[in-house]
């Protein structure tokens, strides 16, 4: 047999935990950001056609011609229709595509520096301060509003948001229970109904309540402690801060569809672990097909299921 | 390599002064913005999703609670509900709820004349809800339904006044009550909307 061809043996040990540890801390760190970029880029991109023509140009021309995805330029076209899309419907934006944007710009400073450690310097300051600024800003944004704290969002969003009608039935909450509140909401939106005072009685439950509060509790101190750790700088509480933010990515974004928000977070932490943890590192790279595989059908699933 | 030194270490002459603005210029402009977010948001009605900060589930304030409803307004004071909507109006709907100011609301009028609405032949009884969304008998309003009929040729002049009830819903979770309140009515005459 060949060296081209090896035994299944190899094979298995090829596709072993120390052998993706080993690839990932092979991969040149500049180049595996800009393809994970670039992917992100085409796959979860701004929804606006100036955008989405923009990056499928770019993966046509990286196909071609691979060096071109270490030139500024080409970073720049990226960029520049993502600012130019974000300030034309910037008060519709997610909040979570303006850091597609931010990013974009890193990659092009990173590129636009000749010398290789200054262009880790731009992915591996940036990475950090996004981490930190993502989470603590969130943090700051929910403890400031009395309807995340009492729990109240949570506890709404179970029964009005169809995003998380299967969730709620994972834990407990019958779906005919969102069906009833959106039926009754609609009445207030309707001109043929008056209600009386303005004010409808919800058919919940006790258990939305419940599952509203533990999401509450479970997500405040998730950001916060991610954020927090990733300010300190130092090697034992960096490595919590990257189990956990594995965690938040693992758990999150299966009940949370926003896949290029977790994507970049991914990015972020895969930065900033590369060199330091490699089997931290390796835990992020298995992230990138988990989130693409989160897109499954899953809630149509759990809703077809028999109760 | 710095700044200081004879050969620049990046491409970009923007950045010759500095290597260091390189690394810091997209923190700062991040920050700006969330600063701006939050500051339209606390003042202006931003939803805190939407704009460039970091207020993703940090609200029930959004557009899961804001809601709009659309009146065409006439000079003896009746009115009548706009209840079909085409995409571009839905659309310019939701662009309003996540940033309700007066000139957003304005684009949303300005859609609707351009078209032709035309009214159902019956009035429709406005129904009076009790708090656990039973019927408990007519309201004394009624209206007509209104629905697109054609594009509005140009030459034709839009008449009557178009008046747009932005709502906000609150929920208690003690009492498990679901409140709406009236957050502002914007009012555009003809002329406003056929400018």
């Amino acid at each position: 047999m060949s060296m081209a061809e090896p035994s299944q043996g190899n094979w298995a040990r090829r596709f072993t935990l120390e052998a993706l540890i080993k690839s990932t801390q092979q991969l040149e760190l500049v180049q595996f950001v800009s393809l994970l970029t670039l992917f992100l880029a085409v796959t979860f991109p701004f929804d606006h056609w100036l955008f989405i023509i923009t990056a499928r140009v770019c993966l046509f021309l990286f196909l071609i011609f691979p060096i071109i995805i270490r030139k500024p330029a080409f970073w720049a076209a990226l960029a520049l229709s993502a600012t130019v899309v974000t300030i034309l419907e910037w008060a519709t934006t997610d909040n979570h595509k303006y850091l597609l944007l931010y990013w974009l710009w890193v990659v092009v400073f990173c590129h636009a520096a000749v010398d290789p450690d200054q262009k880790r310097r731009v992915l591996v300051f940036n990475a950090r301060f996004f981490l930190c600024f993502v989470f603590l800003a969130a943090v700051a944004q929910k403890l400031s509003s009395p309807s995340y704290r009492s729990g109240e969002m949570f506890e709404y969003f179970l029964y009005c948001d169809p995003r998380f009608t299967a969730f709620g039935k994972l834990v407990g909450i019958d779906p005919k229970v969102a069906d009833a509140v959106q039926k009754i909401l609609d009445f207030f939106k309707s001109p043929f109904s008056q209600v009386i005072n303005n004010e409808l009685l919800l058919p919940g439950t006790d258990r939305a309540r419940i599952v509203a509060l533990a999401l509450t509790f479970w997500d405040i101190s998730l950001q916060s402690l991610i954020g927090v750790l990733f300010l300190w700088r130092r090697t034992f509480t960096d490595k919590i801060a990257h189990l956990l933010l594995l965690f938040f990515v693992f758990t999150t974004y299966l009940p949370a569809p926003v896949f290029g928000f977790g994507w970049i977070l991914a990015i972020w932490g895969l930065i900033l672990a590369k060199d330091r943890f490699p089997k931290i590192s390796a835990a992020y790279f298995i992230s990138f097909p988990a989130i693409l595989l989160y897109q499954l059908p899953w809630r149509e699933w759990v809703l077809g299921m028999n109760s | 390599m710095n700044g200081s030194s004879d050969q620049p270490d990046h491409q970009l002459g923007f950045f010759r002064y500095s290597s260091r603005a390189l690394i810091i210029c997209m923190p700062i402009v991040a920050l700006v913005i969330a600063a701006r977010q939050v500051y339209l948001s606390n003042y202006h009605g931003l939803a805190v999703w939407k704009g460039g900060g970091m207020g993703m589930f940090a609200s029930m304030d959004g557009q899961a609670n804001r809601f709009a409803q659309l009146f065409i307004t006439q000079s003896d004071g009746t009115r009548q509900p706009l209840t079909h909507l085409l995409r571009v109006q839905k659309d310019a709907i939701d662009n309003a709820l996540n940033y309700p100011v007066r000139r957003n609301f304005l684009a949303v009028a300005k859609s609707i004349a351009t078209i032709e609405w035309a009214s159902s032949p019956e009035r429709m009884p406005v129904v009076l809800i009790d708090s656990k969304g039973e019927p408990a008998g007519r309201a004394s309003e009624s209206y007509h339904m209104m629905a697109p009929f054609r594009p509005r040729s140009r030459d034709e002049k839009w008449k009557g006044n178009i008046q747009i009830e932005f709502w906000k819903m609150s929920y208690n979770p003690l009492t498990r009550t679901c409140h709406a309140t009236l957050a502002q009515t914007f009012a555009f005459t003809p002329d406003e909307v056929q400018q």
